[in-house]
């Protein structure tokens, strides 16, 4: 049969890394569709040499979107690295920071990245299907997703003490305690930050109700699920073991960090620069699983903050108490985990030991080898250092978020180009449907560079020949 | 008194000419007198009576509210080849530019934001620098080093008029 191929890709390395091609039969049906991602993997070299102590700073430079991820990352690593426990105070001041991180970076993706398709529907015209389109449809929601959004950075930047590059947290736990004065400025916005959460959360959950025939038949498969829990199995973002569950929320394994190489391996596809992780003992494809939100809520039995308990029972029953694979609830899971983090942050911020000046514990064992591991905003982040005795660093592990969602993402291209798309006329709607499936697990794919004059996106429809038939690009 | 005029460089200053923006915002601190941070990349929040400088990462929503104070912005960031110009200088219309698969936004984007939620939209330029190389350096190229001087020049200039129409 002949068939033509769509290509969506950005027209340089630096800005997106990444390209969908779709491969239309004769009929105008679906053959096959991928997600390529050509991601820069020279930032690993660039940190060999360096001192340990250096990569809290060199590493949030990293990426733009989550900087914080990475600097905390990091310091863990240079915890194991040099076998330090931080005091509870630089503890919390470190988990505090990270639910700033999740709020800001999930408030910015709902509100202002998905939210639009949600709200205004995804074949609504693309002028107005974005947060100012928003206005029209609900004024006092944009103004809160912005001050969401504002409330997460604020957390990181009142913690921290700056807006980028955070000089915070250093292996043996940070640098600076914080002062009542900030605790009771951050305390004081986490009402507002509840509501508006809670304004999302009820969207997205009558959205569904109105949508469930297209939830239903938009990239649903099974994988397993991976993610930081609680020693009970609770949702837990910043520390603790991992766990593996499958299809059907049997745990597969629970682990701590530093043996993550025993328990996935990653697989090299030719057509794709980033390789694919799966579970060692189940190979590949059969070990895949996914991170993020719907991975963490798909491998947890509850939540410890009241607020996103309950709503965590509202999605345990969309599945029968079952993992949830539907990709589309990636949006209320995201929701779900903004409130845990805002509950979370108040946790935090009334711990009497927030306040301590014991925020650094000096005493070193030097192990020679640590991991660090994180719930960043997109999945779990590892950072693995391997040092001299100096402390100078020989080798550098980085495995991102966005790279354990790999194989998830393509399937989910392939699954709704399959359902959606039919050429060889494509429709707009029909590519911001392709695009959703991939905005649902929130890819980080700029590597923090964005010059002016590059192409987001684009999409040639090509013919057997090879000759161009159609396109259409997002500036 | 608040400065009228609001110069926002943005970019990452570890990948080579990306970092533009912060060279530019550097050099007209040091021209203002002000005191700057070695550390190419590390945030520059500058208030004069004269313009406000800001140095950040990458565009984000709640700038919206910033640039609501000023009258005039100019964004500076650097360009790649599909751009002709080595400095291009462009007057910027609101209008919101979807970033379809990231969280980058455009300056346009929050122009468009800021009129849409605060009411107030400044008069706003890009001025843009062609980056010749992104590698993991902090040093720029020579080529995009030699644009940065004239960059510079002619913001300061454009600040200077402005300050002057606005009577300052």
């Amino acid at each position: 049969m002949v068939t033509e191929k769509i290509t969506i890709e950005p027209v340089t390395r630096i800005e997106g890394h990444a390209k969908v091609t779709i491969q239309i039969n004769e009929d105008g049906s679906v053959d096959r569709a991928r997600f390529h991602v050509n991601e820069f993997r020279g930032f690993e070299k660039f940190c060999e040499g360096r001192m340990y102590f250096e990569m809290p700073q060199i590493t949030p430079r990293i990426c733009g979107i989550c900087p914080v991820s990475h600097h905390l990352a990091s310091a863990k690593a240079g915890d194991a690295l040099m076998g330090v426990t931080p005091p509870k105070p630089a503890s919390l001041l470190r988990e505090l920071m990270h639910m700033g991180q999740i709020i800001q970076s999930h408030g910015m993706h709902f509100f202002e990245l998905a939210g639009p398709d949600l709200i205004l529907g995804f074949d609504a015209d693309p002028a107005t299907r974005n947060v100012v389109g928003l206005i029209g449809a609900d004024p006092d929601l944009t103004v809160r997703a912005v001050e969401l959004r504002k409330f997460g950075q604020d957390i990181i930047y009142q913690v921290g003490g700056r807006r980028i590059h955070p000089n915070f947290a250093v292996p043996g736990g940070v640098n600076r305690a914080l002062t009542a004065e900030k605790r009771d400025h951050m305390l004081a916005g986490i009402d507002h930050a509840l509501e508006t959460t809670q304004i999302g959360i009820e969207l997205v959950k009558n959205w569904a109700e109105a949508n469930i025939a297209d939830i239903e038949k938009f990239a649903v498969f099974d994988t397993g699920y991976f993610g930081l829990v609680t020693p009970k199995n609770g949702l837990e973002l910043y520390d603790g073991k991992i766990r593996l569950v499958d299809k059907d929320g049997k745990e597969l394994e629970r682990f701590d960090a530093q043996n993550y190489l025993d328990i996935i391996a990653e697989r090299v596809e030719n057509w794709s620069y980033l390789k694919f992780p799966y579970y060692k003992k189940l190979g590949y494809p059969e070990g895949v699983y996914r991170v993020g939100p719907l991975g963490r809520l798909n491998a947890i039995d509850h939540i410890d903050t009241p607020m996103a308990q309950a709503e965590f029972e509202v999605y345990q029953q969309i599945n029968g108490g079952k993992p949830v694979p539907q990709t589309l609830y990636y949006h209320y899971a995201r929701l779900i985990e903004t409130l845990f983090a805002v509950e979370r942050a108040r946790e935090l911020l009334e711990d009497p030991d927030l306040l301590g000046k014991d925020i650094l514990n000096t005493k070193h064992d030097f192990q020679g080898e640590g991991v660090g591991v994180i719930e960043a905003p997109r999945g779990t982040l590892f950072h693995h250092y391997w040092a001299k005795p100096n402390g100078q660093l020989e080798r550098v592990n980085l495995i991102v978020s966005t790279g354990h969602n790999n194989w998830a993402m393509s399937k989910a291209v392939d699954s709704v180009a399959k359902t959606y798309v039919k050429g060889p006329e494509v429709q707009e709607g029909m590519l911001n449907r392709v695009e959703a499936a991939i905005r649902a697990y929130d890819p980080c794919l700029s590597c923090s560079t964005h010059a002016i004059g590059q192409m987001p996106i684009k999409i040639d429809v090509l013919d057997a020949n090879g000759a161009t038939t159609q396109t259409l690009k997002r500036d | 008194m608040q400065a009228d005029t609001l110069i926002i460089g943005y970019g990452n200053a570890d990948r080579q000419d990306d970092g533009v923006g912060w060279h530019i915002i550097r050099n007209i601190a040091q021209r203002l007198g002000q005191d700057v941070p070695n550390d190419p990349g590390a945030a520059i929040e500058v208030i004069s009576e004269k313009v406000d400088l800001l140095f950040i990462l990458q565009i984000y929503p709640e700038l919206a509210e910033t640039l609501s104070y000023y009258k005039r912005v100019c964004f500076v960031d650097a360009h790649t080849a599909d751009i002709p110009d080595p400095i291009s200088w462009t007057e910027l219309d609101p209008e919101y530019e979807k970033s379809p698969l990231t969280h980058h936004m455009s300056p346009r984007t929050v122009l468009s934001i800021a009129g849409t939620i605060y009411g107030k939209q400044p008069h706003a330029i890009l001025v843009s620098v062609r980056g010749y190389s992104f590698q993991f350096e902090r040093d720029l190229s020579p080529q995009t080093a030699t644009l940065t001087k004239e960059a510079t020049e002619r913001i300061w200039t454009w600040v200077n008029n402005s300050t002057a129409e606005n009577g300052a």
